[in-house]
């Protein structure tokens, strides 16, 4: 059992989740000392809500980027799906139709770029940089002017509450959930985290590699555009050429902020969870303090780099601590993943898109 | 200038990698180095190029004598090693490689393109090559990229050039063309020390021959004294062999487990072999003879192959590792870290990979199950640790090579046909052990059978039932019962008919299979 802690890979998944969390709590302090106006459910409920559009998409995005792929298309097919299920809803279309549809409308854009990475071994970030721009001419050609006139049915979505806790709120948690089962729980999960350590080997051992990736860029692509769809419900209007603008940056960053290996094989959905959390508190506390929008633009891109800096000190000083220390009861190496399902439920994500809305 | 080593000696842990190794090498000689794997070989050059540092002994260059060099001092020196592996960079034209790093420059800096290609043109005309210093590195063949190797290595005008197995990846005629080469410029009056596998190679052009043994020159001696029977009786002595060997050679005649005839794959082929059910073959071949290919193509992972295949009699189509292993037919690769061991995951993960839908559910594992199958797994690994949640980098080499052959020996796995491409390779002599009792164990239920490839005489003795020799990607000759020993193996690898003293020639192709 000597060897069980020593785990480079586990090592900084741990030290990059501790970090982020420690981040936060300094975030909150920093923030409640600061303004009165912070540490009130009212504004939380705010941040819980801004994050979970954000939510939606970096659980599978995190799945694809463990894999060692990305996508960088997914701000389009979210504008896309909002602009699919905008349209059917002002034509009558019932509207769980109207949704089903426009996530459809997100997966085929998944299964596109899945086949042409997965079958036609082109390079994932060639491909959906080129679908960023093609999905976008799609929304803009389904739909030249913004899209509205929602019936009410569809506003609720972005505004009412089930037991309390709004309804996009929910379901992120649902997300989180699925996506930490997904790792942690289900067979596909280890796949996945093979894929990326070893293709080849994966390939050797028998794994569909293709097949997995393939349904990765699927699922991203399907959770891009039902992110769409909640962001329609919440500003009540689906405006094809604006919504969704430089989302993947701030999915990526919230992602990698968690401690997902930029090149595959590590992180866990906690750290994502931690990534999303931080950022919504930050973008939300810079709003308070009436940072100028340009200002809080400077000051996400300074803590990507710092997070990241801070992450390989942690690396380093937790891998060489781990070789002296050890000690220690040995912990079930999967639990973090584990528990992020419980910790998902209570407290839930905070969003960046407060700078969109503002743009 | 010439090179004389005395008493070099290295130890990595406990074990003498060199154990006082005396080796000359004159101006204008081409001496030849040969040995077994792991006999010192790779040590000894580590230690002329600075890589590694010798804990006792000295290196004497010219009149200089040196405990040690640094790369840098070594380079001074006027050595220079060229590796199997190459350094080229492919879009580079042959001339911007030869000066990659130290480019020649004319006024203002630029570089001095038409210099170089001319000074590149004089360095190809030394060594016979026909080539324009002008084609890109990437369009050419691995022959020629080899010349380009040496020529980039003489462009800093070395005394000693070392090249380690430079025909490992050449055809045959490649292989003869870099032989003349290499007389030409020994009569420049370069020394030269050349590291092989191919005693052919040996015979027509080496002047004086040196053969490590676990890390002592058990033979230094001009060629002229030596036969063939000589060198090779140096590399595996007879009667060396202290293995408790398991032959059944009736099994060969009963139903077969896989069956190939006319097979071929990319750079191996046409092959007609059989392995019988509870039957343990191997496939003894030596670097570039085909034994990887002939491993992956059956497995379908080299791209197109012809001919029949049948796994228990059924015609089975080589297509993909998936499909493979439906039918159950699972490989064992030879590179641990590139293609079987996932380095930063767990030893359960490690074993387990395959069959977790399979160990719980088709959505949801039980790993209370994987833990059990896990420990089961471990304990018949004899792994070490036996710990599912140890990463496989902090695993010895044997005991990751464990973890990848045990994936197909827990509980789960349905393979019946295994095929291991060089199953030892790199590891320590107790867990070489501990996988040969697996792989016999493996093999001795129903219906099984198993294929191994080696370059280890010994090994293919300590495992198989029966042995073909591949010879650059034919079959020549098959060993069984008494036949079996690792002078008629080397034999066969080499191109020897077998017989006393046999003139030195080329490996022949193939010589009739079965």
């Amino acid at each position: 059992m000597r060897f069980d802690r020593t785990s480079l890979q586990r090592a900084r998944t741990r030290a990059a989740a501790s970090a982020l969390l420690l981040g936060v709590v300094a975030l909150l302090l920093t923030f409640s000392a600061l303004n009165d106006a912070f540490l009130t459910v009212d504004n939380f409920r705010n941040v819980f809500i801004q994050a979970s559009v954000i939510s939606v998409v970096a659980v599978p995005m995190a799945l694809l980027l463990i894999a060692g792929k990305v996508d960088l298309s997914v701000g389009s097919t979210l504008a896309l799906g909002a602009v699919v299920t905008g349209l059917l809803i002002t034509d009558g279309v019932p509207l769980p139709l109207a949704i089903l549809a426009g996530v459809l409308a997100g997966a085929v854009v998944g299964l596109v770029n899945g086949l042409l990475v997965e079958v036609w071994d082109l390079s994932p970030i060639i491909v959906t940089l080129g679908a960023l721009t093609a999905v976008r001419g799609i929304a803009l050609t389904l739909a030249p002017d913004p899209v509205f006139g929602f019936p009410d049915g569809f506003l609720a979505l972005g505004e009412n509450e089930l037991l309390g806790i709004p309804y996009l709120v929910l379901i992120a948690v649902a997300v989180f959930l699925l996506g930490a089962a997904v790792l942690a729980r289900m067979p596909t999960g280890r796949h996945v985290y093979a894929i990326g350590v070893n293709p080849e080997a994966a390939y050797l051992s028998g794994v569909r590699v293709r097949r997995v990736g393939l349904w990765l860029f699927v699922a991203t692509g399907a959770a891009a555009a039902l992110a769409g769809v909640m962001l329609a419900a919440r500003l009540g209007s689906a405006p094809s050429g604006a919504l969704g603008v430089g989302f993947e940056l701030d999915v990526l960053t919230a992602v990698i902020l968690g401690g997902i290996a930029f090149n595959g094989g590590r992180g866990t959905i906690a750290g994502v969870f931690l990534g999303v959390l931080f950022l919504g508190v930050l973008q939300n506390g810079l709003t308070l303090e009436n940072v100028p929008a340009a200002t809080a633009m400077v000051v996400k891109g300074a803590v990507l780099v710092v997070a990241a800096g801070l992450d390989r000190v942690a690396v380093r000083s937790e891998a060489s601590a781990a070789k002296v220390l050890l000690g220690a009861a040995g912990r079930d190496p999967r639990a973090p993943s584990g528990r992020t399902g419980e910790a998902a439920q209570p407290e839930l994500a905070a969003s960046v898109d407060t700078a969109r809305a503002a743009r | 200038m010439s090179i004389v080593i005395q008493g070099l000696t290295k130890a990595f842990g406990g074990a003498r990698a060199l154990d006082g190794v005396d080796l000359d090498v004159a101006d204008g000689e081409i001496h030849a180095l040969l040995g077994p794997n792991g006999s010192g070989k790779s040590t000894l050059i580590g230690c002329l190029s600075g890589r590694l540092k010798p804990d006792l002994g000295s290196m004497t260059i010219g009149t200089e004598s040196v405990a040690h060099f640094s790369p840098r001092e070594a380079f001074a020196a006027g050595t220079a090693v060229i590796y199997q592996h190459f350094t080229l960079v492919g879009s580079l034209s042959v001339a911007d490689n030869v000066f990659l790093g130290a480019e020649l420059r004319a006024a203002g800096g630029r570089i001095d393109r038409a210099r170089q290609v001319s000074v590149t043109r004089e360095i190809l005309g030394r060594i016979g090559a026909r080539l324009d210093p002008r084609t890109p590195v990437r369009s050419l063949s691995v022959g020629e990229k080899q010349l380009v190797e040496i020529a980039k290595a003489l462009r800093h005008d070395p005394q000693l050039l070392v090249l380690d197995e430079p025909t490992a990846a050449l055809s045959e005629l490649e292989a003869r063309a870099l032989g003349q080469q290499l007389r030409g410029l020994r009569a420049s009056g370069l020394a030269i020390l050349y590291v092989t596998h191919l005693l052919s190679e040996v015979f027509q052009i080496a002047d004086r021959v040196t053969v490590l043994r676990d890390g002592r020159a058990v033979l230094h001696r001009e060629i002229a004294d030596l036969a063939p029977r000589d060198v090779i009786a140096a590399i595996a002595p007879r009667g060396g062999v202290e293995v408790a060997r398991r032959r059944a050679p009736h099994l060969a005649d009963g139903p077969a487990a896989v069956s190939l005839s006319g097979f071929r794959a990319p750079g191996v082929g046409p092959i007609d072999l059989t392995v019988a059910q509870g039957e343990c073959v191997g496939v003894f071949g030596l670097l570039g003879s085909g034994r990887t290919e002939l491993l992956e193509g059956i497995y379908g992972i080299r791209g197109e192959t012809a001919g029949e295949v049948a796994l228990s009699g059924a015609p089975f189509r080589p297509r993909s590792a998936s499909a493979s292993l439906k039918q159950g037919l699972a490989l064992v690769p030879a590179e641990r870290g590139r293609q079987s061991v996932f380095a930063a995951m767990s030893a359960l993960d490690n074993v387990l990979l395959p069959f977790f839908a399979r160990i719980g559910r088709r959505w949801w594992r039980s790993r209370r199950r994987e833990r059990r199958q896990f420990a089961d797994t471990a304990a018949l690994l004899a792994l070490d640790p036996p710990s599912p949640a140890a990463p496989a980098a902090t695993f010895s080499g044997g005991n990751q090579q464990k973890l990848a052959v045990g994936r197909w020996l827990t509980a789960s796995s349905r393979a019946q046909m295994l095929l291991l491409d060089d199953p030892t390779q790199g590891i320590d002599v107790g867990a070489r052990a501990d996988l040969y009792a697996l792989v016999r164990q493996f093999v001795r239920e129903p219906g099984r059978g198993v294929l191994f490839s080696s370059s280890d005489p010994e090994e293919v003795m300590a495992l198989a039932d029966r042995a073909l020799v591949l010879a650059r990607g034919h079959v020549a000759g098959e060993l069984r019962g008494d036949e079996l020993s690792p002078q008629a193996l080397l034999d066969l690898a080499h191109g020897h008919a077998g017989g006393d003293s046999a003139p030195p020639s080329l490996p022949t192709t193939d010589r009739g299979a079965q």
